[in-house]
């Protein structure tokens, strides 16, 4: 618990931003578009052209993000591993409450993988499963991961998970089992086929999702006219996914 | 003496080939019942695929989780949605691991003594009830699903209890 407090002491610290969004935002801040991710061919590879990234306007997030973790779970079938303890269990996406000390101002905001430009997970990983694919999603390759867990302890964000049992009937699209690291993965097989990640679904007023890449898309604009602050911004890693409203 | 040695070792060779044809007789047919029901022919020819399904599987794995490509052909829950049907008649699941061997991949793997990892993370048989539309009860109400908002559907809510269970009783 001391821990998880120290945790987010020093998330606070690193927070500390301008408290834009909620109130400027609407304008930007619509429904989800179906144009924010455009269909790829199914037989061509994803190129380093696009950079898959989140906005996401917390003071638009009526429940701190909760749908949001649901959405995930429902779309990977994580959270309720029959044999895992609740803190054994996996946790792909993530609310976090934040208080400040002396004002007592609190919000939630849900993290998960930050997609980092510069991920530190993809750097200790022992066989390259770890990995960040040319359109800047970061992901387990399963097929390879040896379940050493080095990417765990790597990530600024606890942002991933290992799974300790074996499974059966898992989502056709999210294979999971014994033995390997998993976290969010922007719901690639989603946005490989042009539909948005699950949890944008769910919270399509408060989240957009796009291309940071083309300075017309959606979420280039937002961020240009409101800005979108990273949590620990002091990493230096460049995070795909971003906040308004720290 | 070497007369004899061949006759010996001639014989033995008649003893072994009938012995061999009568093993033959005994190998066991793969379950090709679900996927003929669907289709005529395999994705790929099928002596071709007898021989050669696991490098189409390795290549497009790397294919599908490094580059993204997406295609249906090699897909392995492409394959598995034609040649499995998720319950037998009786109703029960059908699983690699089960013991009567049924599920196709199991029931040529089990004679040629092939293990595989592939199913502790891919799911062994198609998914039966899936409502994308379903959101979970603690959504706020504020929140639209970009297609419909559309009442949990007792299906899905089954399917969780049923898989919890499941899991319960490994
Ligand atoms: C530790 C878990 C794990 C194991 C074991 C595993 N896979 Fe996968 N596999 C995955 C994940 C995760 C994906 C990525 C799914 C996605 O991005 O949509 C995947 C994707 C694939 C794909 C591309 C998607 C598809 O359905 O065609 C193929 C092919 C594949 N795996 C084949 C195999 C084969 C063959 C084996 C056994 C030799 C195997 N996998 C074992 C986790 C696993
Ligand atoms: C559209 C349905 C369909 C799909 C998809 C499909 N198959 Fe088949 N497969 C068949 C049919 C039908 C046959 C039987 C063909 C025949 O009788 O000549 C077959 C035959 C086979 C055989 C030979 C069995 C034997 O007779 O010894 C293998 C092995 C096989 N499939 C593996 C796979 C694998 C692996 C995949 C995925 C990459 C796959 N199949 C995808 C329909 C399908
Ligand atoms: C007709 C028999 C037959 C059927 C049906 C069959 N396989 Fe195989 N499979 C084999 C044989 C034989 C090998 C081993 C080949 C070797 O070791 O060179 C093998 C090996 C494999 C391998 C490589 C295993 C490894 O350790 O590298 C994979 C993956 C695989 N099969 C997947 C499947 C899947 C998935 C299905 C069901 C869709 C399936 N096979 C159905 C005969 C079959």
């Amino acid at each position: 618990m001391s821990q998880i407090n120290a945790y987010r002491r020093k998330f606070m610290a690193t927070l500390g931003g301008v408290a834009v969004g909620g109130l400027a935002s609407s304008v930007i801040l619509r429904t989800v578009q179906a144009g924010d991710v455009p269909a790829k061919p199914a037989d061509q590879p994803v190129s380093n052209q696009v950079r898959w990234g989140m906005l996401i306007d917390v003071n638009r997030l009526t429940d701190g993000g909760a749908s949001m973790v649901e959405a995930c779970k429902r779309e990977h079938g994580w959270g309720n591993d029959p044999k895992a303890r609740p803190e054994q269990q996996a946790q792909w996406m993530r609310t976090v409450k934040v208080t400040d000390k002396l004002t007592k101002y609190s919000f939630t905001l849900p993290v998960m993988c930050q997609h980092c430009e510069e991920p530190p997970c993809v750097d200790v990983c022992p066989t390259g499963a770890s990995m960040k694919r040319a359109d800047g999603i970061v992901q387990v390759n399963k097929h390879i991961c040896i379940g050493c867990r080095y990417c765990m302890m790597a990530c600024p964000y606890k942002a991933r998970s290992f799974v300790h049992e074996s499974l059966t009937d898992q989502r056709p699209h999210s294979p999971r089992g014994i033995g390997t690291v998993e976290s969010c993965n922007l719901c690639v097989h989603r946005v490989d086929q042009g539909q948005l990640p699950a949890c944008v679904e769910a919270a399509p007023n408060a989240v957009i999702f796009g291309d940071l890449n083309d300075p017309n898309s959606r979420i280039s604009q937002a961020m240009k006219a409101l800005g979108g602050s990273q949590i620990r911004a002091d990493l230096s890693l460049n995070t795909g996914v971003r906040y308004l409203g720290l | 003496m070497p007369l004899l040695s061949h006759i010996k070792s001639l014989l033995g060779l008649v003893l072994l080939a009938t012995l061999l044809v009568g093993c033959d007789a005994g190998v066991p047919e793969p379950n090709l019942a679900p996927a003929k029901a669907k289709a005529a022919q395999c994705v790929e020819p099928t002596a071709d695929m007898r021989k050669n399904h696991m490098v189409y599987l390795d290549v497009h794995r790397d294919k599908t989780v490094i580059e993204g490509i997406r295609t249906n052909k090699h897909s392995l829950n492409e394959c598995i949605n034609c040649h499995v049907v998720p319950t037998r008649e009786d109703g029960s699941a059908v699983h690699y691991t089960d013991e009567k061997k049924d599920h196709f991949c199991a029931s040529c793997h089990t004679y040629v003594g092939v293990k595989l990892d592939c199913f502790q993370c891919h799911a062994d048989r198609p998914q039966i009830v899936e409502n994308i539309n379903y959101q979970h009860k603690l959504s706020s109400n504020t929140y639209h699903l970009s297609a419909q908002s559309v009442q949990p559907d007792m299906n899905d809510l089954l399917w969780l209890s049923q898989s919890q269970t499941q899991g319960a009783t490994q």
